[in-house]
């Protein structure tokens, strides 16, 4: 379990706090999916639970043991898909991989044998002795995720891990992390695309201004707002109204005249909602 | 055929999980550093390796054939002087430059060192592991120096010594290397920090000309300079005898001093 225990930072000569008394509990084996909008405060909270940042504030425990940079067992079993690309651009692929690969003290031979099947998977493996510098930036992103699969990670941070990748690989990322999820790895997920969250996480967090604002399942969260949707177009702007039921949505959208359409509703919603647009309102 | 390959990503799993001691970890901590140097010299030694020889190849026709003619340094010729000199100027730049230039990119702009912060290695380690790196560059740069001055007649003693004090001259300015580069807010602090602080010793430290020329002032302070003390340790060492003993001690104080306020640093620095 990952126990985030009131944790506040401020960066330095910062005026407001990029995070404030975030608390939030993951449990082990859980996908966990934090969404807000850009500057909530959500890599930074990434960083704070990988040590890359450390808080003001409050304590991140790790099944019961607080990490720091000092606890070399705990880092052991935790990677970082980051989110911006941070890899030696000078290095080839399996560079990049070996170089991980020591850095978590894994003996070179098993980090060639392990490099050589997540390459293959994950369709890399003719590229290996590429320069990182000539990839696209969606094989950077690709080899990044390679990377922190590469060390065994019972935990992965992964940082809006599918920014900029076309739809064919980002399916495929989700797969890996469906596959992941099955094998007892505890995700901890960041993404700007919110059906990504939907369809993987377990739960979501939400977050703004740097305060976590509330924490359930994508499921429950979307039947608190109402699990259908009708969107009228005025001629100017969608307005989204949320019902419980079919039939109350269809009774609603029957009697407005104009362009109306009614669907289910998707924690993109519960999304706008929260983060307080003016797109829609819950008529009950 | 996502599930065969789901075996084999994950198959080694459980049995991977090794228990590894701290000190086994600082020191495949600092062999990795090193590694990592070695890669990246792998892919660049070309460069390197011609970028390095430049200069003291312009310094030993200037000075050492055009200048050298009309100057004189007792009974042995200026030659001889100059080579010492360039060495350790050369294993200056090179430790600084290796590591510093390297690692502050890796620090500010491609953000590859985030995976070391996040990593199990011990970050002394790690920044040890990058001064020794620095160190076995300056050496490098040493030899090419030695084989370079073959051709313009310089006949010096080399021994053991010689290549301590290239060791240790090395590794003085690659831990300020280190230094520079953590404390580094952007890229451009690297090339203000050689402007100031790189280029001056060059000239200055018993390089080129004997410091005993210089008025009483400026001599003092040339004296606590480090490469001061490696240009005459192996200017000593170059003419058959050996250097002064405090030689060596200034330069491990150098080292010594540049790893605690590393250190110091490194812990008061939340966000590297
Ligand atoms: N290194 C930094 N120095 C100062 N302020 C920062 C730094 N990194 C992030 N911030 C600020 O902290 C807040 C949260 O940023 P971030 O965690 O990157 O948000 P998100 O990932 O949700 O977009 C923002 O207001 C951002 O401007
Ligand atoms: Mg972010």
């Amino acid at each position: 379990m990952i126990k985030i225990d009131n944790i506040s930072k401020r960066y330095p000569k910062a005026e407001k706090y990029a995070l404030d008394k975030v608390s939030l509990e993951i449990n082990t084996g859980e996908a966990f999916g934090i969404l807000g909008p850009n500057g909530a405060g959500k890599t930074t909270l990434m960083g704070i639970i990988t040590t890359l940042i450390l808080p003001t504030e409050g304590n991140v425990y790790v099944d019961g043991e607080m990490i720091t940079r000092n606890r070399i067992d705990i880092k052991r079993k935790v990677s970082l898909v980051t989110q911006h690309v941070s890899i030696r651009r000078d290095m080839t692929v399996s560079e990049v991989m070996e170089l991980a690969g020591r850095l978590y003290g894994m003996p070179v031979k098993q980090i060639k044998a392990r490099t050589k099947d997540i390459l293959e998977f994950t369709g890399l493996y003719e590229k290996k002795k590429q320069v990182a510098r000539g990839l696209s930036g969606g094989m950077q992103r690709k080899l990044m995720i390679c990377r922190a699969l590469l060390t065994n990670p019972k935990i992965i941070v992964l940082d809006e891990p599918t920014v900029g990748l076309d739809p064919h690989s980002r399916r495929k990322i989700w797969d890996l992390l469906e596959m992941l999820k099955q094998k007892g790895i505890t995700i901890l997920l960041t993404t700007h695309y919110i059906e990504e969250a939907q369809s993987i996480c377990d739960r979501v967090a939400l977050i703004s201004n740097g305060r976590a604002s509330e924490v359930n399942t994508p499921d429950n969260m979307i039947s608190r707002l109402g699990s259908y949707t009708v969107d009228i177009y005025d001629g100017i702007t969608t307005k989204s109204y949320f019902f419980d039921t079919k039939e109350e949505a269809i009774g609603f959208a029957g009697d407005i005249p104009g362009k109306t359409k009614l669907r289910e509703t998707t924690l993109e919603d519960v999304f706008l909602d929260r983060m307080g647009t003016e797109l829609g309102e819950k008529v009950k | 055929m996502i599930e065969t390959a789901t075996g084999e990503i994950l198959s080694s799993a459980e049995a991977s999980e090794e228990k590894q001691s701290r000190v086994f970890r600082g020191l495949y901590g600092i062999r990795t550093a090193i590694w990592e140097m070695w890669a990246e010299f792998r892919h660049e030694w070309k460069r390197i390796t011609i970028a390095s020889l430049i200069s003291p190849l312009m310094y030993m026709i200037a000075l050492g054939w055009g200048l050298g003619s009309m100057v004189s340094t007792g009974d042995r010729p200026y030659i001889d002087f100059l080579v010492p000199g360039i060495v350790a100027l050369s294993s200056m730049n090179a430790g600084f430059t290796s590591v510093g230039m390297s690692f502050s990119t890796q620090r500010l702009y491609e953000r590859s060192f985030d995976q070391v912060l996040i990593s199990p290695t011990p970050i002394p380690a790690y920044v040890f592991g990058k001064m020794v790196g620095g160190a076995l560059r300056g050496i490098y740069t040493g030899v090419l120096i030695l084989l370079l001055s073959i051709p313009f007649g310089a006949t010096i003693n080399i021994n053991g010594w010689f290549f301590l004090v290239i060791l240790l001259n090395g590794m003085v300015f690659a831990s300020l290397g280190v230094l520079a580069a953590i404390l580094a807010v952007t890229h451009a602090d690297i090339s203000r920090f050689s402007t100031f602080v790189i280029a001056p010793m060059t000239f200055l430290c018993n390089t080129m000309f004997p410091v005993e020329k210089m008025p009483a002032v400026v001599k003092e302070v040339i004296n606590v300079l480090p490469l001061t003390h490696a240009s005459s340790a192996l200017r000593a060492i170059a003419y058959g005898g050996m250097p002064q003993w405090y030689n060596f001690v200034v330069l491990a104080g150098y080292i010594a001093a540049f790893v605690v306020l590393i250190t110091i640093v490194l812990i008061r620095k939340s966000n590297l």
